[in-house]
């Protein structure tokens, strides 16, 4: 008899798991919160990919595309896990949907729930949503993704953009120490693309560190040599009201030593990412532990980062804390290995 | 510089800004003081109307990075991270702090022509070693946006250098610099440096100044004159010599509009 897998989250690396899982006989629910697949790329359609600019679809629609197709995996959509219990070395959940509640029993689990965007209205100083024209990433990725990249104020080009970031990373006062990891490289893509947009457009950076890492760091040199973005080393502390329908960015040029008060026509908050409440949630039903940063822990971080703590329920992607997609994909695919080996040892 | 300007000026009354805690934090430029001042119908003549002007930035000018990036010298503005390797490797920085390539790179970046200006009187001591072009890990070649900023300096503060330095590109002067380009395919900064002194009649104050005489001795001591003169021509002179010569047999002239 086939085993029987769990996969909680619909998201890059959920989806990437149940696909290898599916092609291996294993018959697999894939259990999503939301009413479609995809994860946050999809659902703040993402249009253009970090590192190589390739259509946001190229991923998040195949890998959507290739577990609809299979017939293993049995899709659970405005679905949740109601109730989750041991039981010798299976697991019985409960899942609830649209459909009604379903009680099965599982031979393994992978946990993918992903992470949340930081919401910049929880730090005052930013003025998110105070005006139109402060957005964060996500926001611009959406409105980008909409083919839209004017200021929401009055819908114009903007004259020039303000990036900034770490915000919500980073920050003690926040209560987030650590580095979100893709904001820089998302936040120069995003600066590339405005670039191109609207080429009149001056865009600046203002930065602490620039955190491109790896291959990520090409696009940090693209932006500049061939977009003439141009970084300015300092945090912004504090945005007002600036005159012309402008916001004033307040901060000190740590290089020059000497405060600015520059206006601009739009400015976007590299918010970082959370583990948002489903990583509690989801250490509460499972008997899981949650780490010191609110992302689920992991057994051993360099040896097995795709494991939890409890034996039979491994982790993949964001909810382990911040990462890019293909990292998601490839934790997906050694979590799937993991799970499908206990599978096969206990059933 | 404050010093100097104390010294000078004849200020019955006060010096400038005295009660300011602090003061050798803040330019002389940047204190304001009126002799009677009333404002809104309250008389605040005396120590009360020290005024200092705002130091925040309000503005990023990018026109000035346009126009150097428009340069042949100041083409690869846009390339510089900040990372200082320039400035760490400079022949010049140890012996003048105030110069710093990095500094002055983020500058013009910005267009920060109110910070540039209270570099004009350093701004100029590049000696063309090349060293910081070397060591850039971006490849801005720092060494030439210095001539950059030289060219910048010159446009924007004539009457700053002029009243400052006393400096004026003459004829001959101009004739060094070809003669150095045609002949070795490289400019040596030094050598300009020294043979306009020269021009000048300021030989006695090449040797008798203490700091540029300290420098010399310090830079033979230490190895880095060396590394300057070590400078050769570049890869096959000759063959773009020949085309240079060809070039002045028609046109008679090295300048041409726009060709910085
Ligand atoms: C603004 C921004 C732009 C980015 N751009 C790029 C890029 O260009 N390239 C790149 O490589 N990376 C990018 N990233 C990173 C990328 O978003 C993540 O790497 C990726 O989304 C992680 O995938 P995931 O499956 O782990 O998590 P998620 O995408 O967060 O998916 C998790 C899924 O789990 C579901 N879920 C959550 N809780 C529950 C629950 N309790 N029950 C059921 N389902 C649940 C969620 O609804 C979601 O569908 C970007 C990130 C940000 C913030
Ligand atoms: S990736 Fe960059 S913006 Fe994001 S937290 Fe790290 S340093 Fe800050
Ligand atoms: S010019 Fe080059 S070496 Fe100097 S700060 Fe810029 S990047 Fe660094
Ligand atoms: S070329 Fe000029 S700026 Fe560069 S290291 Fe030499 S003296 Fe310093």
């Amino acid at each position: 008899m086939a085993e029987n897998i769990l996969v909680i989250g619909g998201g890059p690396a959920g989806l990437h798991a149940a696909i290898e899982l599916a092609e291996l006989g294993v018959n697999v629910s894939l259990v999503e919160r939301d009413t479609f697949f995809g994860g946050n790329p999809k659902k703040f359609k993402y249009k253009y990919l970090f590192p190589d600019l390739q259509p946001a679809d190229n991923v998040i629609g195949e890998l959507v595309k290739r577990a609809e197709s299979n017939n293993n995996i049995k899709k659970y959509l405005s679905a949740n896990i109601e109730s989750f219990k041991e039981d010798g070395k299976k697991f019985n959940a409960v899942i609830k949907s649209s459909a009604g509640s379903e009680t099965k029993t599982f031979d393994s689990v992978i946990v993918a729930t992903g992470f949340e965007h930081f919401d910049p209205a929880k730090d005052s100083k930013y003025s998110y949503q105070l005006f139109d024209d402060v957005i964060d990433i996500k926001d611009l990725e959406r409105m980008m993704g909409e083919g839209n990249f004017t200021r929401p104020s009055n819908g114009k080009p903007p004259k020039n953009v303000a990036i900034i970031l770490c915000v919500g990373s980073r920050d003690r006062h926040v209560g987030n120490q650590y580095c979100s990891r893709v904001c820089c490289t998302v936040s120069v893509k995003q600066a590339i693309e405005l670039r191109e947009h609207f080429p009149e457009t001056e865009v600046y950076i203002f930065y602490m560190d620039i955190r491109t890492y790896g291959f990520y760091e090409d696009l940090y040199w693209e932006a500049m040599e061939e977009h003439d973005v141009q970084i300015v080393k300092g945090r912004v502390a504090e945005i007002t009201s600036g005159p012309d329908n402008t916001v004033i960015c307040k901060g000190e040029d740590t290089l020059l030593r000497g405060p600015f008060e520059i206006p601009f026509d739009m400015v976007v908050l590299a918010s970082g990412m959370e583990g948002g409440p489903q990583s509690p949630e989801m250490a509460e039903k499972l008997g899981i532990e949650l780490d010191e940063h609110g992302f689920l822990k992991q057994a051993n971080v360099t040896l097995s980062p795709f494991k939890s703590n409890k034996d039979g329920i491994f982790l993949a992607g964001a909810c382990t804390g911040p990462k890019a997609i293909a990292d998601a994909i490839v934790e997906g695919g050694a979590a799937a290995m993991k799970a499908y080996i206990y599978a096969k040892k206990n059933s | 510089m404050a010093e100097e300007h104390n010294k000078n000026s004849e200020r019955p009354v006060a010096e400038k800004g005295e009660h300011i805690i602090a003061r050798h934090l803040v330019d002389d430029d940047a204190i304001k003081e009126e002799k009677n001042l009333v404002i809104d119908g309250v008389d605040v003549s005396g120590r009360w109307n020290t005024f200092i002007v705002t130091r925040v930035d309000s503005e990023f000018d990018r026109s000035f990075f346009d126009e150097i990036q428009k340069t042949v010298v100041g083409s690869r503005i846009n390339r510089c991270w900040q990372c200082g390797m320039c400035t760490a490797s400079c022949t010049v920085t140890p012996l003048y702090r105030r110069f710093n390539p990095r500094a002055f790179i983020y500058m013009m970046q910005l267009g920060n022509l109110k910070q540039l200006k209270k570099y004009i009187d350093v701004a100029w001591r590049c000696v063309g070693c090349y060293k910081c072009s070397q060591r850039c890990p971006k490849q801005v070649n720092p060494a030439e946006m210095m001539e950059a900023l030289a060219l910048l300096i010159k446009r924007y503060f004539p009457e700053e250098i002029k009243s400052k330095h006393q400096l004026k590109i003459d004829e001959e002067v101009k004739a060094i610099y070809e003669g150095m380009i045609l002949g070795h395919g490289r400019l040596d900064l030094a050598n300009l440096h020294t043979s306009a002194m020269r021009k000048m009649g300021k030989t006695t104050e090449l040797l008798s100044d203490k700091d540029e005489r300290g420098a010399i001795f310090k830079m033979m001591k230490d190895g880095r004159a060396l590394s300057v003169l070590r400078l050769g021509k570049p890869h096959k002179w000759h063959k773009s010599k020949d085309a240079i010569d060809n070039y002045l047999k028609h046109t008679g002239t090295l300048e041409q509009e726009g060709m910085i």
